[in-house]
């Protein structure tokens, strides 16, 4: 009798980083995750390469407009530049897959109805989830910083391991390494905001394709929106409208102000992304 | 009821959202205008110019509404906000930075040198500073010269200190020029705010005749004096880039001695008659050509190509093309004159006519 109590399970939750490891690893065991990460990665060789083998500044024409035209010659800008480049598109586009995989796929395969029934807290599920989102964010950023910070440094050169800065000032290694860092972690927030807005419409439906179609077509809207002039005071609103800003760190001195606000622009979309997707998924049947 | 709690759900996810974009965004509400000791024109304008330059940074917003056509290379004066980053380090030191989407343009001076970096084309320009321009340490007593500015504007305008005024967060003055009545102009009031406490200029607005937004307004959005890092005021061009010296003022090629133009009238619609650069348009043969059929191939290099616009005019005085911005107005005329001031289009033909 004795041995039977101290038998009694005291534990009535899983560990949490089991919990977490399992999911992670689920996700990155998808061949899709695996493809959309290692084409992100090709991101920052396929802009150093076209750079290397189209010549540097001096040549005349220059590589066209735009930040990759800094790139030239100028081998840490390339990471930042292939961050702003695969921002606009391929990177909402990996958070949005692995969103819609997390609660649409889940309900789709008839899955998502064992997870709920399990005697586990709903929000502890999306918490879960979310985790596996996350992972997949820091990952394919991480991915492109540093494959872009190689390529720039093997591929491109630069004067001798340093950065020059839209301002003309030449920044040491570390520091430039500090902006490429700062950049990062900047796009990851944007990105976590896009992922939060796929989890609460991923939560509501259980078709993935509508997660990716309702993420894409949003960003391309927001594009249509922003480039109206007479809709000039819904800027601050659009989330996109502040991706501009990662520029800002090629600047010297560095200016906070568009990365702050965008960023707190972007945490105002993961905070309602993130509540609506915990409100829907806590009524919701499998 | 089901639906009543998802309609419930929809609209505070909705509220929330506005509130929380508004709050991140919403820029510091405008508040009751500061309460300073009165002080006359006269006083502020020369405290003004007796003032001691501290160093600053600040960022200066631009407002623009002029209307005028876009240039290429110069966004900054196409219709729109732009924003500059300033830093000051007194003693003719100072560092501009002008961004744009994917580049920025950077001004240095260090006090001896002038520095033009453009990083779209990495190309560094270098001038000796203070050359080309007025010396500004006059021996003139400021307060005297002060009396007399004013006393100048006095016979065509109106000069009042009006009111008080937050600009960038620090309380200042507001100096107000508004035309004379008699005076013929498309400008209906020019207003500059001097930060009480250093007595430097902070913002500039313009206000043109019939409409209640400024057509032009410079001015600080952001501003904190105090030392500034030395390293900001040197440059040294970054390995890599093109380093010109720019030509010196005299060795501009296209404007001749004495060709300055010639003032018509005084005051607020002063009008400027002077002569078109060599080889530029509007000295087309026959200047009755309509749009779009001018021969190609004749404009120089960086000539800014001033026949595609405007609209065609003709009077007593020949013709030409008329260009209208919300504060002034340009005439080209076939012959090669221009005719530029703050004026309705009437009075630059009675200037061009004389």
């Amino acid at each position: 009798m004795t041995t039977l109590e101290t038998r009694t399970p005291t534990r009535t939750t899983a560990p949490l980083g089991r919990l977490a490891a399992a999911e992670v690893r689920w996700v990155l065991r998808r061949p899709r995750t695996l493809v959309l990460l290692g084409l992100l990665a090709l991101v920052p060789v396929a802009i150093g390469v076209g750079i290397a083998l189209t010549g540097g500044p001096g040549d005349g024409d220059r590589d066209g407009p735009g930040l990759v035209a800094a790139v030239a010659g100028n081998g840490l800008v390339l990471p930042i530049a292939a961050m702003g480049l695969a921002l606009t598109l391929l990177l909402p586009l990996t958070v949005a897959t692995a969103s819609a995989d997390a609660l649409a796929g889940e309900a789709s395969h008839g899955t998502l109805r064992g997870l709920l029934l399990a005697p586990v807290g709903r929000t502890r599920l999306v918490v879960m989830k979310a985790v596996g989102v996350v992972t997949v964010a820091v990952l394919a950023v991480l991915l492109v910083a540093v494959v872009g910070v190689i390529t720039g440094l093997v591929v491109v050169g630069g004067p001798s391991g340093t950065m020059i800065t839209l301002s003309g000032t030449t920044l040491g290694l570390g520091e430039a390494l500090g902006r490429v860092l700062l950049v990062a972690a900047w796009t990851v927030v944007q990105l976590l905001a896009v992922a939060a807005v796929a989890l609460a419409v991923s939560a509501f439906t259980e078709h993935p394709l509508v997660v990716l179609a309702a993420v894409l077509g949003g960003l391309i809207v927001f594009g249509v929106l922003a480039a109206i002039p007479s809709l000039e005071w819904l800027q601050p609103l659009l989330l996109t409208s502040g991706w501009s800003a990662g520029t800002d760190a090629l600047r010297d001195p560095l200016p906070l102000d568009g990365l702050v606000s965008s960023t707190g622009r972007a945490l105002v979309y993961l905070v309602l992304g993130v509540g609506i997707t915990v409100w829907r998924m806590r009524r919701r049947d499998g | 009821m089901g639906r009543r709690r998802w309609v419930g759900a929809g609209l505070g996810a909705v509220l929330v959202g506005a509130v929380g974009v508004g709050l991140v965004v919403a820029p510091a509400g405008a508040s009751a205008a500061p309460v300073l000791p009165p002080v006359s024109p006269e006083d502020l304008v020369s405290s003004v110019m007796t003032a001691d330059r501290q160093p600053f940074a600040g960022e200066v917003e631009v407002d623009n509404a002029l209307g005028l056509p876009a240039v290429p290379g110069v966004p900054q004066l196409a219709n729109g906000t732009s924003s500059v980053r300033v830093w000051s380090g007194g003693e003719g030191r100072g560092r501009v930075a002008l961004p744009s989407s994917d580049g920025e343009r950077t001004l240095v001076s260090d006090g001896t040198t002038r520095w033009a970096y453009d990083s779209r084309d990495r190309t560094a320009t270098r001038a000796p500073a203070g050359e080309g321009r007025p010396d500004n340490a006059d021996n003139q007593d400021p307060t005297t010269a002060a009396t007399q500015a004013i006393a100048t504007l006095r016979q065509s305008s109106t000069v009042a200190v009006d009111g008080t005024a937050e600009v960038a967060g620090r309380a200042a003055y507001q100096l107000v020029l508004t035309p004379l009545p008699t005076e013929r102009t498309l400008l209906r009031e020019v207003r500059v705010a001097v930060d009480a406490e250093t007595r430097q200029p902070l913002q500039l607005t313009v206000l043109a005749q019939g409409s209640g937004e400024p057509a032009l307004q410079v001015g600080f959005s952001e501003i904190a004096y105090g030392p500034q890092d030395p390293s900001l005021f040197t440059f040294t061009p970054p390995p890599g880039t093109t380093v010109r010296d720019a030509p010196a003022r005299g060795d501009r090629p296209d404007r001749p001695e004495g060709d300055q133009g010639q003032r018509v009238g005084d005051g607020w619609d002063t009008v400027i008659v002077g002569r078109a650069p060599q080889g530029q348009p509007g000295q087309q043969p026959d200047g009755q050509q309509p749009e779009g059929q001018l021969p190609e191939g004749q404009q120089p290099e960086g000539a800014p190509d001033l026949s595609a616009l405007g609209t065609p005019v003709s009077g007593p005085w020949g013709s030409g093309r008329v260009i209208t911005t919300a504060v002034a107005t340009v005439i080209v005329t076939a012959d090669g004159r221009i005719a530029a001031g703050a004026v309705p289009q009437q009075v630059l033909t009675e200037a061009l006519a004389r």
